[in-house]
């Protein structure tokens, strides 16, 4: 017990004497999560969207298999990607193995699920009326789709909170498509998984709660956005 | 509540940036770009090498006179190899003589060029329950699987340690099937040498260590040699660069000037100079290139 | 031509069919009034109407284009048209972005719509919220928004499926008036569903009634309420004193129907044989104790089976080899003292007695 209490000591240590290295992991933790969560979200939205508005054949089989997909190991997607990269893989060419872009990739894939089934779910929960109410009033079926999505913008925020949420707080992909190269690659997340191996409780636990604190400030700002 | 979050934007870009450029002095240029500008030259090690700090050391004098980016990525022996046949790293540092000479038959790897050897060490509890102190590693082991009176804690990692351990079953006259089914006080930890070392030490158990790990581990250690005397236990650490005709962009030249590098007389003996002041032993004695005698 | 032209129209989901056989001409400027049970289909008319569904067959021609089937033309001509829903859902966002959102949808620049959704405000007397969120608003000041919103496109067509089921008659009678202030501005055909038949009769030039899945009758209000052409119309809009029986003897407008041994009087163009049912309005019907001497052709006798007296009213009905329901004021039956099992006179005119052809 006593090492939360002296990790939370050490957290606040850090922050105030700027730790160079803490400062550029935690940088760095912010950059490639903020970024997967940004792309994903670009991607993830219309393409929920779309699977919302249009029947197809196996359309509810592809929601069901995006709903099981929420439940996929981290360091699954991790060896999926790092197998794909790899300079023995498909994509090896591209030489981004153990490059923070491998770990937006690997990111990026992991929190897909999320987002589009995420997404899928805030676009049920509008009223159809809605969309009656849209037509009738001359929308075109673009703008009808623009203005359910717009109805349902307070979950759709929660559902980018969401993916921010399972991006910056993965290890196991990161570890792997990463590599936790030191001054490269390494991640709040790594390196408490590495220090803690080493024995290092403490600082774990203090990035443990920096992590948090971060994660607390980017909360509190998308949920700002959301009130509005 | 509109400038708090305007407050907590900026601060959050102030991180984010304030990291990015802690980033440049450890030398990141950019983040998220596959071109990067600076040539980067990536290395495998196994954990014992990482684990001591050897590779922290090293790292930025190596930087410095080369100009080039070194990423090294703390592997096992055996995934170090895997990582190497896969072309995914350019140079492996290991020490497995037995899968390196393999690695080299397969192709995969140009030359083995050992370049800083050092001990395994049987360490243990004080209180040695099971009575092996001063033993032959092999005889140590027979009371082992013959008394179970002791617990034993196995990298379980196909690492050059796993290796020199299995070697020792072997010697000992075992099947490592019936090693692994003995019993209970056998414990596969599968984990590097320091993280094996905690859980020996916590469970107190005895392990099979290289001595430059169990010197420089920053934990906490509850265990003290056990046996150390032993032509086996002797622990070469090598280089080797990939094959660079199996993997086009292997940065072959820089593998060279790494391998250069280890072996040349100032660093071999700065390798021999490294945490003697600290803790009053070699962890690591050069043997630059030359396969040492045991 | 008509604005609006509906031919053979049916809707039909899975094996339910709604809407059989619609054949409607709604001109410009009218006012049209759907009138029908629950579950006759009046939503699902208006809602092919406004082309927001695709019927199974038929076709419907706005302006002469026939816009039932193909994407561009339907949404063209739906951009004409303004539907306010039984139950309207505000979008989430002020009053006046709820009600720019028609004006937004078509192109229309920013600083124009301002003036015209400042005027709407006004109309419907929300401007006072202009900017509040729209959710909060209580249901009948949802409604206005939902109008005010429908209204501000200027649509040629407006169609407002029960418009006042929801509110107090207060409320209501607002709501009927600015929907009379609307329609006279700009001349909008307007056509709505309701329950309330009197508010079909006092506002609407044409009423159609829907009565499972089939338009019965439509025509003017007096027709309907008058002459109704069917049984189930007759029975649907409150006639009564339906009675069954066949024409016996014509002379010239004159006919007789006969029906349980009686003679029923009436007027009509009706041939000789054809089986009908009658129509007598209660308030036409005069109770007497004595047989009187009027010149009322039609005069029955019989013993009184019930009386009913609500507020004023009292219906008294009568068995004379037939039932026959009268309505008189209370005071009256007191006057004459009815009650169960009195033998009294009912009399009305042949000119009050209308016939539906049985078919």
């Amino acid at each position: 017990m006593n090492e939360i209490w002296q990790g939370f000591l050490k957290a606040v240590e850090l922050i105030i004497s700027l730790d160079p290295e803490v400062m550029e992991i935690a940088g760095r933790s912010l950059r490639i999560s903020v970024t997967s969560a940004l792309l994903a979200s670009t991607i993830c939205i219309p393409l929920g969207s779309t699977i919302h508005f249009y029947n197809f054949r196996g359309k509810r089989i592809l929601i069901n298999l995006i709903q099981t997909f929420f439940s996929v190991p981290t360091v699954c997607i991790g060896l999926f990607v790092f197998v794909i990269f790899s300079r023995a893989g498909p994509l090896g060419e591209l030489n981004i193995l153990f490059t923070p872009t491998a770990m937006v990739i690997g990111q990026m894939i992991l929190i897909t699920p999320v987002l589009l089934g995420l997404t899928i779910s805030a676009l049920s929960g509008v009223d159809k009326a809605i969309s009656d109410t849209a037509r009738s009033l001359g929308a075109s079926n673009l703008q009808t789709m623009l203005a359910i999505i717009r109805e349902a913008r307070y979950a759709m925020m929660a559902t980018v909170i969401m993916g921010f949420g399972r991006a910056i707080s993965e290890v196991g992909c990161a570890l792997m498509v990463g590599g936790n190269i030191r001054g490269f690659t390494r991640i709040i997340t790594t390196a408490i998984s590495l220090e803690t191996s080493k024995g290092e409780l403490e600082l774990s636990i203090a990035l443990g709660i920096i992590l948090l604190t971060l994660a607390l400030i980017i909360n509190t700002i998308l949920n700002r956005i959301q009130q509005r | 509540m509109k400038k708090i979050t305007s407050l907590l934007i900026a601060l959050v870009m102030l991180v984010s940036s304030v990291g990015a450029m802690a980033g440049c002095d450890n030398e990141e240029a950019s983040a998220v770009s596959p071109l990067e500008p600076q040539e980067r030259l990536r290395v495998a090690t196994t954990t014992s090498l990482y684990d001591t700090g050897l590779w922290g050391y090293l790292e930025p004098m190596f930087e410095e006179e080369y100009d080039v980016e070194l990423d090294i990525i703390y592997a096992g022996t055996g995934a170090a190899l895997e990582y190497g046949r896969r072309g995914d790293v350019d140079v492996i540092t290991v020490h497995d003589k037995a899968r390196e000479l393999q690695f080299i038959a397969d192709g995969d790897g140009i030359e083995r060029v050992p370049f800083a050897y050092n001990y395994y060490l049987i360490v243990g509890p004080e209180a040695d329950p099971a009575g092996i102190a001063g033993m032959s590693p092999e005889e140590a082991f027979t009371v082992l699987m013959t008394t179970g009176s002791g617990q034993f804690v196995s990298r379980g990692d196909e690492s050059g340690t796993h290796g020199m351990e299995k070697r020792i079953w072997a010697n000992a006259g075992y099947e490592y099937t019936a090693v692994q089914e003995a019993g209970d006080w056998y414990i596969e930890a599968g984990k590097g040498m320091g993280p094996t070392l905690l859980m020996a030490s916590e469970k107190q158990a005895y392990t099979l260590t290289d001595v430059g790990t169990y010197l420089s581990y920053k934990g906490d250690l509850d265990l003290v040699p056990i046996v150390d005397e032993g032509d086996v236990l002797l622990n070469v650490y090598s280089a080797i660069a990939i094959n660079p005709e199996l993997h086009s962009d292997t940065r072959s030249e820089m593998a060279d000037n790494l391998i250069n590098f280890l072996t040349s007389p100032d660093i071999q003996e700065l390798i021999g100079e490294y945490g003697v002041e600290e803790y009053g032993l070699q962890l690591f004695i050069p043997c630059a290139g030359a396969e040492p005698g045991a | 031509m008509a604005l609006i032209e509906v031919v053979g129209l049916q809707q039909k989901y899975g094996e339910r069919e709604i809407l059989k056989d619609i054949n409607l001409s709604i001109s410009k400027g009218e006012v049209f009034a759907l009138i029908g049970p629950t579950g006759a289909g009046k939503t699902t008319l208006l809602r092919l109407l406004d082309l927001l569904d695709i019927p199974t067959t038929g076709k419907i021609y706005f302006n002469g284009t026939d816009v039932a089937h193909s994407g561009k033309a339907r949404l063209e001509a739906r951009r004409k048209m303004a539907f306010v829903l039984q139950k309207p859902v505000v979008f989430n966002m002020s009053v006046y972005d709820n009600i720019i959102c028609g004006l937004k949808w078509r192109q229309m620049k920013s600083d124009s719509c301002q003036h015209k959704v400042k005027d709407i405000l006004e109309m419907v007397d929300l401007t006072t919220y202009k900017n509040r969120n729209a959710r909060t608003l209580s249901g009948g000041e949802a409604q206005r928004v939902a109008i005010a919103r429908a209204i501000v496109t200027e649509p040629e067509v407006l169609l407002l499926d029960e418009p006042t089921a929801n509110l107090d008659p207060a409320s209501a009678l607002k709501i009927e008036e600015l929907i009379v202030h609307i329609i006279n501005l700009h001349n909008t055909t307007l056509i709505m569903s309701t329950h309330d038949m009197s508010q079909g009769q006092r506002l609407a030039h044409r009423i159609g009634v829907l009565i499972n899945g089939k338009v019965l009758h439509a025509g003017s209000p007096r027709e309907v309420f008058n002459s109704p052409r069917t049984r189930e119309v007759a029975a649907f809009i409150g006639a009564e004193n339906i009675i069954s029986g066949v024409i016996k003897t014509k002379d010239g407008d004159i006919v007789t129907v006969e029906t349980a041994n009686k003679m029923i009087e009436a007027v009509s163009s009706y041939a000789v044989g054809e089986a009908v049912y009658t129509c007598i309005r209660p308030e036409e019907i005069t109770i007497s104790l004595v047989k009187p001497s009027s010149s009322a052709r039609n005069s029955f006798n019989g013993k009184i089976t019930r009386v009913i007296t609500t507020g004023s009213l009292s219906r008294v009905e009568v068995d004379c080899g037939f039932s026959l329901t009268a309505l008189i004021t209370k005071r009256s039956a007191e006057e004459l003292n009815l009650a169960t099992d009195k033998e009294v006179y009912l009399t009305f005119k042949a000119t009050g007695v209308h016939l539906i052809k049985k078919s």
